[in-house]
């Protein structure tokens, strides 16, 4: 008989527990975020989309070659001074966000964006072009840069420590 | 009433059973009105308590301001879809259960004074007439579920069933000490008897303690029979997809939905009718309110505290539920009903 009403007592005291936890849940701050409005601030070095400044890039191949997947596709043609960038795509099918590619970049055109959230219908989509051929061709050489005021100093710092693009 | 009968038979000259008949259309149109309404803003307002305990938001966009229009798009969606029948249901109870489901719930609607005569069924045995034809809903309950042919649908309509009955016990015997007090089993008086500021009202602990515990009783009870959580064993989506009504699609689905949310409001209009005082201001001063206003907001506040437990406490097993109904509360709310007895004998409170 004891046990019954002590059981009773610690039904309605964990049940009063519980009914206060919960209560005082309606007035704190929701945790989760209104997704597409307000988004988490991404710390300094975290990995996104790559991106790559196509005013800074002189298509010298070293991302393409370093990169382990083979997800960077440069294609150029001429010969020294007329040697002009046609086409540079990162596949992010491929990509596994390694980071080779930004710490090798001798321009610092190729850094690693704050940027997460591509979703596409089509994986096709995920191929990103970023020149088209037809508008311009870049000249890759640094004195016709210069003439057609495509050139950017490169940068001394080690890139990707600043300067992140968040316009992939 | 009177106004609205007096209406009919002065300005439009029906004569008496005519004025009865069209008041009573009026007041069914209103009340169905009313009770769809309920259950879309209910739905929302259900959604939103729930977030916001679970420290999330809820529904934020349809409509702009905090996902207002959720529950009427989801309506409207329900209306779109299709009505399947299973071929190897009995078809005849398929589709008369939803409405017999339904219609316990509005039956008893009919019986609820929201404001100084203002009542669509004013009679003598309100609040027997109220539990009386809620028990309709545990016989379209059991219906729905053998008519669906599915082994889940029987056993949640059989759990609905021994639940709802049990629980229908210490819910009446609850109400008992106030019809003691009162005097009366017509919802009105015992509202009247409750006159005069908050200290008046049925669930001060210091005019009687015994009236105080029944509150409880029947608000744990009303939780059962509403079958929402912690008891909701006739729908307990990890056990039985959705109890009785797993085959049920579209307007028929909306039925049990409404009907659920119908009786939520229901037993939580009963509470501030039995207990809260009706639509008695809470302190005399505050009479410009008007009383169909604090008795719907006496209600939306039981219904919060029925949320709120829902979304705090885990769902009971079959055995701790009858336990907690026939060796807990039956007992409890006869002794209440003894000791409401005594305690109005002794202060000389009887009427």
């Amino acid at each position: 008989m004891g046990q019954y009403f002590a059981d009773i007592v610690a039904a309605v005291g964990s049940a009063m527990q519980g009914m206060a936890i919960t209560f005082k849940h309606i007035y704190k701050k929701p945790v989760t975020l209104q997704y597409p409005d307000e988004r988490q601030v991404m710390p300094e070095r975290f990995r996104g989309f790559v991106h790559n400044d196509m005013t800074k890039c002189d298509a010298c191949n070293i991302c393409a070659k370093l990169c382990p997947v083979d997800c960077i596709y440069i294609e150029a043609e001429g010969k020294a001074k007329e040697r002009v960038m046609t086409r540079y795509a990162i596949d992010y099918n491929k990509c596994i966000w390694c980071s080779l590619c930004t710490e090798n970049c001798h321009t610092g055109s190729i850094t690693m964006s704050h940027d997460y959230d591509h979703s596409v219908y089509d994986r096709r989509s995920l191929v990103y072009e970023f020149m088209d051929p037809r508008v311009a061709k870049i000249p890759c050489h640094r004195a016709t840069r210069i003439e057609q005021g495509w050139w950017v100093e490169p940068k001394e710092d080690k890139p990707g420590a600043g300067d992140k693009g968040d316009d992939a | 009433m009177k106004l609205m009968y007096d209406f009919f038979t002065g300005q439009l000259g029906l004569d008496a059973a005519g004025a009865n008949i069209a008041v009573a259309s009026v007041m069914a149109v209103i009340m169905f009105t009313v009770m769809a309404l309920c259950a879309i803003i209910l739905t929302w307002m259900e959604r939103k308590v729930a977030g916001f305990m679970q420290s999330r938001y809820g529904p934020m966009y349809t409509g702009r301001f905090h996902g207002w229009a959720q529950a009427v798009a989801d309506m409207l969606k329900i209306l779109g879809k299709e009505d399947i029948i299973p071929t190897e249901a009995d078809k005849g109870l398929f589709k008369f259960a939803p409405i017999l489901v339904l219609l316990g719930s509005l039956l008893a609607w009919a019986a609820i004074p929201w404001a100084p005569d203002f009542v669509a069924a004013d009679f003598d045995l309100g609040l027997f007439y109220i539990f009386a034809v809620s028990s309709l809903v545990v016989i379209g309950i059991l219906m729905a579920g053998w008519a669906s042919n599915n082994k889940w649908s029987l056993y949640g309509a059989a759990r609905g069933a021994a639940q709802m009955i049990s629980y229908e016990i210490p819910l009446a015997l609850a109400v008992v000490p106030v019809v003691m007090r009162a005097g009366s089993l017509n919802p009105q008086d015992i509202v009247i008897a409750q006159q005069g500021g908050i200290w008046h009202w049925n669930i001060n602990p210091i005019t009687n303690p015994f009236l105080f515990i029944a509150f409880f009783m029947y608000f744990i009870a009303s939780i059962a029979e509403t079958n929402r959580g912690p008891f909701d064993m006739p729908e307990t989506e990890s056990e039985l997809v959705a109890g009785y009504h797993t085959e049920y699609t579209g307007m028929r689905f909306a039925f049990f939905f409404l009907a659920e949310y119908a009786n939520l409001f229901l037993v939580s209009m009963i509470a501030a009718l039995v207990f809260l005082g009706g639509w008695w201001a809470p302190f005399p001063g505050m009479g410009w309110i008007p009383p169909a206003l604090n008795f719907i907001i006496k209600g939306v506040l039981l219904v919060f505290l029925n949320m709120w437990v829902r979304w705090t406490l885990p769902r009971v097993r079959v055995d701790q539920l009858m336990h907690l109904c026939w060796k807990v509360m039956i007992p409890v709310s006869l002794l209440c009903v003894v000791g409401a007895g005594v305690w109005m004998m002794a202060w000389g409170q009887l009427k």
